[in-house]
């Protein structure tokens, strides 16, 4: 078999296996509506009185968190995290280390196929609400934000699956990782751009969080696509970005090896 | 049984979470770092937005922070006091393990209720309260004994209603089987509770702020610290009380008599 088609195969295997969860995907899509309520909310009252924030009009910033949105049902990590630290508590991970696939290989084919999967169902409320959203929908013109956000979009992918796969082989040291899991969200969602578009920070700490993994998850591609970003830091972004993303490969690689030299395969 | 001896389960059980919550030190340790991040996040929202305002509805910086530390008291009890109870209570019933309560001599419902306490929750509520206390210092409000005693009672009917809520919520298991995205609702409805009523208009204001208890149960209490108890806005609040205490009460008596157990 050749080393594509066992990836092709686990990420039809996943694929099937989401269509399963359509219905907590569609409910969490349900959810995240009320959370755009939330932010249309909060921000149209902070906008009242004043036509910009931070030299971004409400229409803009509101744009930034739909895309947000649409953005975290493509390419975030649900609970990656989770099931991988599951697989190696139950033993389940045993299997892989007889087989001649690789664990992070296979584990990102499962992780594409559920983010299609996710993703489209998220479109399916952002398409119902639409009417009532497209008023406030503005994007930019520029043909080279496709161009960048695109290729800054799928590293983003990369980054947002490793930190999860990272923080499930944490499971090889501790018995109990699902505090670590939401200690870490709390940091992302912050860093990362979802509670508050990063550049309405104060200005030393945006160009700190430029340095962080965090800012290339989510933040970095929404901010190509709305606008918030112009071309020269689209560009220097996109080199640091791949920075992280090779940084991060290293982390997991040497995470993968030390764990398994602590782990005794009982069960399975 | 007297409520004497409802008082002395209760201390069983807060003195068995307590031993508890010591032989894992570390683990509650994490999961109140946790949720202490979590409320850090939501400050840092305020935090940045005044950076580039004044006012939100009318709400200036501190009234804000008045407010939002209020919506974290009632989270932090419910987290306290109630959540992992609720939350268990749906495994037990889906699982069978829920006829060891009715077993149990009293009333399920205390039992169901009462059985653990998370002392992370009710650590972090001190945090709730200090940033409240650091709000009314900022704001220079001078609340007398009775201010801050009706307070209290205010925020004592949030925990209430969402209790009553929740339990609504929680019972429907004993129909469908499963409760699935109680967590996700819930956090979802607490969002709101986070902002001014004022920020509301049009549908918002009827699904938020009339039919769902979400915004009220911050609102009015950290308005009464605000602008003096307004008796109007507190019967408001009790009338909304025991509505929704008594329908998680009755969702729950209703499901009770449909349990017919599981098979083990």
């Amino acid at each position: 078999m050749s080393a594509l088609a066992k990836y092709r195969h686990a990420f039809l295997l996943g694929l099937q296996s989401n269509i399963v969860y359509r219905w907590n995907f569609a409910i969490r899509a349900l959810f995240s509506l009320f959370h755009l309520a939330f932010v249309f909310i909060l921000w149209g009252a902070a906008y009242k009185g004043q036509t910009q924030i931070g030299g971004f009009d409400l229409d803009q910033t509101l744009t930034y968190f739909v895309l947000l949105l649409v953005m975290q049902f493509f390419i975030g990590a649900f609970n990656e995290d989770y099931q991988i630290s599951e697989e190696i508590r139950n033993g389940l991970i045993n299997q892989f280390l007889l087989k001649p696939i690789n664990y992070y290989g296979y584990r990102f084919s499962i992780f594409i196929a559920a983010r299609s999967v996710s993703g489209l169902l998220a479109l399916l409320p952002i398409i119902v609400v639409l009417p009532l959203l497209k008023d406030h929908l503005v994007f930019p013109h520029e043909g080279w934000r496709l161009g960048l956000g695109l290729p800054a979009m799928v590293m983003a992918a990369f980054i947002q699956f490793t930190i999860a796969y990272c923080f499930g082989l944490l499971a090889f040291w501790f018995l109990e990782i699902q505090s670590f899991i939401i200690l870490s969200l709390a940091v992302e969602t912050v860093l990362g751009g979802q509670m508050f578009p990063l550049d309405l920070m104060p200005p030393w700490f945006f160009h700190l969080s430029q340095w962080l993994p965090y800012y290339y998850q989510m933040y970095f591609p929404t901010a190509i696509f709305t606008g918030r970003l112009d071309m020269s830091s689209a560009l220097s972004g996109l080199a640091l970005q791949a920075f992280w993303v090779v940084a991060l490969l290293g982390i997991a690689r040497l995470l993968w090896t030390r764990g398994l030299r602590r782990h005794t395969a009982v069960g399975g | 049984m007297t409520l004497l001896s409802y008082v002395k389960i209760w201390l069983a059980c807060a003195r068995y979470s307590i031993v508890r919550t010591m032989m894992f030190r570390f683990d509650f340790l994490m999961w109140a770092l946790v949720e202490f991040g979590w409320m850090a996040v939501n400050l840092l929202l305020i935090a940045v937005i005044y950076r580039h305002t004044d006012d939100i509805a009318g709400w200036t910086k501190y009234q804000m922070l008045l407010l939002v530390g209020t919506s974290m008291l009632v989270q932090r009890f419910i987290m306290g006091f109630f959540w992992s109870n609720l939350f268990e209570m749906a495994r037990n019933i889906r699982s069978g393990h829920f006829d060891f309560f009715l077993a149990q001599p009293g009333s399920p419902l205390f039992m169901v209720s009462t059985r653990k306490l998370d002392l992370d929750g009710i650590a972090n509520s001190f945090v709730a309260m200090a940033v409240v206390a650091y709000a009314i210092d900022k704001l220079g409000l001078a609340p007398s004994f009775i201010d801050l005693a009706l307070y209290a009672l205010l925020v004592l009917c949030g925990v209430l209603i969402n209790y009553g809520a929740l339990l609504m919520i929680v019972s429907l298991t004993f129909w469908l089987g499963a409760a699935q995205g109680i967590e996700g609702s819930y956090f979802t409805m607490m969002e709101f509770s986070r902002l001014p009523r004022e920020t509301f208009r049009g549908a918002a204001n009827v699904i938020f702020v009339w039919i769902l208890p979400a915004v009220i149960v911050s609102n009015v209490p950290a308005r009464a610290l605000l602008h003096g108890f307004e008796p109007h806005n507190a019967v408001w609040l009790l009338a909304t009380t025991a509505l929704w205490l008594g329908l998680g009460i009755a969702v729950f008596n209703r499901g009770l008599r449909r349990y017919a157990s599981a098979s083990s």
